[in-house]
């Protein structure tokens, strides 16, 4: 089965058998390996990606389906090679540790981001029901989310 | 400018945020091939024989390996007691049994679907109880061969695979003199570390020599360990470190390492990557031990502590690894918070034919000392006294001992500590607000800077910047990548951005104790502080005949050295280092650094012993909860930590420690638990084991007590641990107060709740 879909911005094409998840075929295909499996199961979050701009869980996710849709991973976000304004106030903030969830919740933040540009912080927190991070206890990543909102009004 | 104290980014900050950064998961390459385990299905079976001919014939299959193929040999961090596959019995499911290599994870997952196994299922020995009734197997019946990594053997038999023993006569004499005797239970469950990276490995075998990859808290562990089970010198062994995805102690001893090491060799020498999937990663993770503790204190009519006697069994599960040294916490523990007179401690450490436990942060302090604030709790509650009174009247002191006769010079921080808190959350007024199913906690607790040697290289590169060669690792705690950095940083007067500090390389860096005990900061921050030193001594040299002045008039700021009092004179870093590169040599320096032993009496306990508590911490945690009576959940409502730092070298790393300690402590408090029934786990994926999302975790607001340690680096002492051990103490506590009913267990789930709101008894 042909597989045709816009990754970052980049027209892909690959040759599937159809089976596979989108996480697959974006670590081993693509060698997009930013997005981790933490569980395969859609618990954990670390694998979400944006389909056509919905955060969705990479590894439980058919690859097939994401035919002619736009998908957009953690690669994407630097602008120009340099991190981007939510990706700064992560850096600034200590919203990062061990880091192996991150990819998945910058992901989803963007996705709320995107929709909502002034979440609250119990909308942060519900944003993040299906991401788990097991280092930093969350205060710093929603820190990060209220200190990129205040720059973005800065702006 | 000052680097300490500051708050720097991260130097990995940017690799994890972009994706760049690689997991050991990440490593690639051409000739890359791909293994899978055969893990015992059964907690105890006998193995009657493994067929391998049709596994063998699959596609893409390269080998399949059994106990047949490896070294029968026996590793072990404290005991040579585990074989790298089960030979004759399996001792708990997910004991690897044989090993595939083939082209794709794909072809190797379905090869060891087509191993034909015959095995005789055994009793299985699933907890402790068991274990220790009279008619009981033997986890191990073979134990008493069982050769001890030291040379010299401790205290264990039959299905005690570790047991500690302090008497003390007088603790009888104290329950015969007692106004008043109280007794508690307290049963702590099993806590799954689940970092968001599931365990994996790289093994490549190559010129007579082991590489490994792995993204691992403790690399030179891996090297011994590697080296016991394949039998070779631990030089033969290189271990290459990678990010490492979160460990929080379940990283420390090998997982899939031996296996990727020996799959390579047999497989023609590829590289071969194993990857957990989270069950197996969930089946086979070191955890934190399960435990019952049955304590008992013996007071006189004002309240004073004159005996106790505390009976702690750890649930060793089937293979000892670093386990056999914590009945020694709970031994340090006892005599670390109150004063009690006389102390009896008996800590046993059980076999069972369940996973292997292992260290978890705060290494079996948490449910210690959530067992004692339940404890004290308990007490005040019998005496009529008020329970922060209580502990108040009852703190140990500057100058008071530990049971082993240790001396603590700064034990009044504790005091300190209370009142710190109260200056944030005056107590009376908090309990006059308290409200129907509205609980306070309140707890106090000692804890250690582990005090494993470390070592530091730096290295002055001719363009002025410095690479620290460490074998230390960062496990996403910021030691290394704020710590060290910042420490290193701050002695030369650079940036974050001079200074490279390289990953681990057993091949390369110096011995280091991996991240554990809240140690690297404190440790391998005085290694760099020491290679610093020197360095800096070698730069002064060059320098002083470069500007023609006596060394001793020679400062060096932002990176520069100069001329005191002459700022015009100051030569960059760079300058220097190509002058010595050119004339004597290129500059480099090492440090290595572990405490001088504390005094202490060796005569104190019987039974395997850290001799001491090294580098103690003090601190304070306050939390407030609401219990919902209908659906018997408990809310975090505030939570408040008073913490001794020695000094803080990064405002936000040390906040991210606690923040992230705390919120593992409520998990674990609230609802982590790995329930076992018949010898297995009944959690076995994310799904099933609940973990704490953002919507459960408070802000917790911290309160730094800074109190510069004089052999810390700038006054550091370990940070990354103390949060988590008082956490579950705390909210087991809220918890009591809330409902008026003590909780004597974590976690404390819903059903636990609604049960004791209902009134009805527990039927477990």
């Amino acid at each position: 089965m042909e597989l045709i879909f816009k990754v970052n911005g980049r027209t892909e094409h690959l040759e599937l058998e159809g089976h596979e998840t989108l996480l697959d075929v974006l670590r081993d295909d693509l060698r997009l390996t930013g997005t981790k499996e933490g569980c395969r199961e859609g618990e954990c979050g670390a694998c979400t990606v944006l389909v056509n701009g919905r955060a969705v869980d990479s590894c439980i996710y058919a690859a097939m389906a994401a035919h002619d849709a736009e998908v957009e991973t953690v690669e994407g976000l630097a602008e120009n090679g340099r991190l981007n304004p939510l990706q700064t106030a992560f850096a600034e903030s200590g919203g990062v540790q061990c880091g192996f969830c991150t990819p998945g919740i910058l992901m989803m933040l963007t996705a709320l981001l995107n929709k909502y540009p002034q979440p609250g912080r119990e909308q942060v927190r519900d944003a993040l029901s299906g991401n788990i991070c097991r280092c930093t206890g969350y205060s710093q990543i929603e820190e990060a989310v209220e200190k990129y909102i205040a720059q973005e009004q800065d702006r | 400018m000052s680097r300490v104290g500051e708050n720097l980014v991260r130097t990995d900050a940017a690799g994890k945020l972009t994706g760049e950064a690689r997991y050991t998961v990440d490593y690639d390459g051409k000739d890359l091939l791909h293994g899978s385990l055969l893990r015992s299905p059964l907690p105890a079976g006998r193995i009657k024989s493994i067929a391998t001919a049709r596994a063998e014939s699959l596609p893409g299959v390269r080998c399949v390996v059994t106990a047949r193929d490896v070294p029968d040999t026996r590793a072990g961090w404290v005991l040579r007691e585990q074989p790298l596959f089960a030979r004759e019995r399996a001792r708990y499911e997910g004991e690897p049994i044989a090993g595939v290599v083939a082209n794709t994870p794909e072809q190797a997952i379905a090869a060891v679907a087509a191993i034909e196994l015959d095995m005789e299922a055994m009793e299985a020995v699933g907890d402790m109880e068991r274990a220790l009734a009279e008619n009981a197997p033997l986890v191990h019946p073979e134990w008493k061969s069982y050769q001890p990594v030291s040379g010299e053997d401790y205290p264990r038999h039959g299905n005690i695979a570790s047991e500690l023993v302090a008497d003390n006569d007088e603790v009888d004499i104290a329950f015969e003199n007692a106004a008043l005797i109280v007794e508690d239970e307290f049963v702590s469950s099993r806590q799954y570390q689940a970092y968001i990276e599931p365990k994996s490995a790289v093994g490549i075998y190559r010129d007579g020599r082991y590489t490994i990859h792995t993204g691992h808290q403790y690399p030179f562990n891996v090297r011994d360990r590697v080296a016991q089970y394949l039998d070779v010198r631990p030089s033969q062994v290189r271990v290459i470190g990678h990010s490492i995805g979160g460990g929080f102690g379940g990283k420390l001893d090998t997982g899939l390492e031996p296996y990727a090491a020996i799959l390579s060799k047999l497989a023609g020498g590829r590289p071969v990557k194993l990857v957990n999937n989270r069950t197996e990663d969930m089946l086979t993770c070191p955890s934190r031990e399960n435990a019952v503790i049955k304590i008992r204190s013996a007071l006189d009519k004002q309240g004073n502590l004159l005996g106790r006697e505390l009976v702690c069994h750890m649930d060793n599960g089937a293979y000892s690894g670093e386990m056999a040294f914590m009945p020694s916490v709970i031994f340090h523990l006892a005599g670390s918070v109150y004063k009690v007179s006389n102390i009896r401690v008996i800590a046993r450490l059980v076999y069972t034919n369940t996973t292997p436990t292992g260290a978890m942060r705060g290494v079996s302090g948490v449910y210690f000392c959530a067992m004692q604030e339940r404890h004290m709790d308990n007490i005040a509650d019998k005496m009529g006294v008020e329970r922060r009174e209580y502990r108040l009247n009852n703190l140990v002191k500057s100058g008071d001992t530990l049971l082993n006769g240790q001396v603590l010079d700064d034990a009044d921080l504790l005091r300190k500590g209370f009142e710190k808190m109260e200056q944030v959350a005056p107590w009376s007024q908090l309990n006059k607000q308290k409200r129907p199913w509205h609980g306070i906690g309140i707890a106090a607790g000692t804890w250690i800077t582990n005090s494993m040697p470390g070592s530091v290289q730096l290295k002055l590169n001719e363009d002025g910047t410095i690479t620290v060669v460490t074998a230390a690792t960062d496990n996403g705690s910021g030691a290394v990548s704020m710590g060290i950095t910042q420490i290193v940083a701050e002695h030369f007067g650079l940036t974050a951005d001079d200074i490279i500090v390289t990953m681990p390389d057993t091949d390369i860096a110096g011995y280091d104790g991996g991240s554990q005990g809240s140690r690297t900061t404190h440790i391998v921050g005085r290694a760099a502080g020491i290679a610093a030193d020197d360095l800096k001594r070698m730069i002064y040299d060059v320098a002083s005949d470069m500007l023609e002045a006596n060394r001793d008039d020679l400062e060096m700021i932002d990176g520069k050295v100069g001329v005191v009092g002459y700022p015009d004179s100051r030569i960059p870093l760079e300058n220097i280092a190509l002058a010595a590169t050119w004339s004597r040599g290129p500059l480099s320096a090492s440090g290595s650094y572990t405490p001088e032993p504390v005094p202490y009496n060796p005569g104190c306990a019987s039974g395997m012993l850290f001799p001491y508590f090294p580098t103690p911490t003090y601190h304070v945690h306050l939390a407030e909860v609401e219990v919902n009576p209908v659906t018997g959940n408990v809310r975090v409502v505030r939570y408040i930590v008073v913490q001794e730092v020695g000094r803080v070298i990064n405002p936000a790393g040390v906040r991210g420690q606690i923040q992230g300690a705390v919120a593992q402590g409520i998990g674990h408090a609230l609802y982590e638990s790995l329930r076992i029934r018949d010898a297995r786990y009944l959690e076995r994926t994310l799904e099933a084991y609940r973990l704490p999302l953002a919507v459960d975790i408070p802000e917790v607001e911290i309160i730094t007590m800074e109190h510069p340690h004089a052999l810390g680096p700038f006054g550091a002492k370990g940070v990354g641990e103390p949060a988590i051990i008082l956490a579950p103490a705390t909210i087991a506590c809220a918890v009591s107060d809330a409902l008026g009913r003590p909780f004597n267990r974590i976690p404390i789930t819903p059903e636990d709740v609604l049960e004791v709101i209902v009134g009805k008894e527990k039927q477990r």
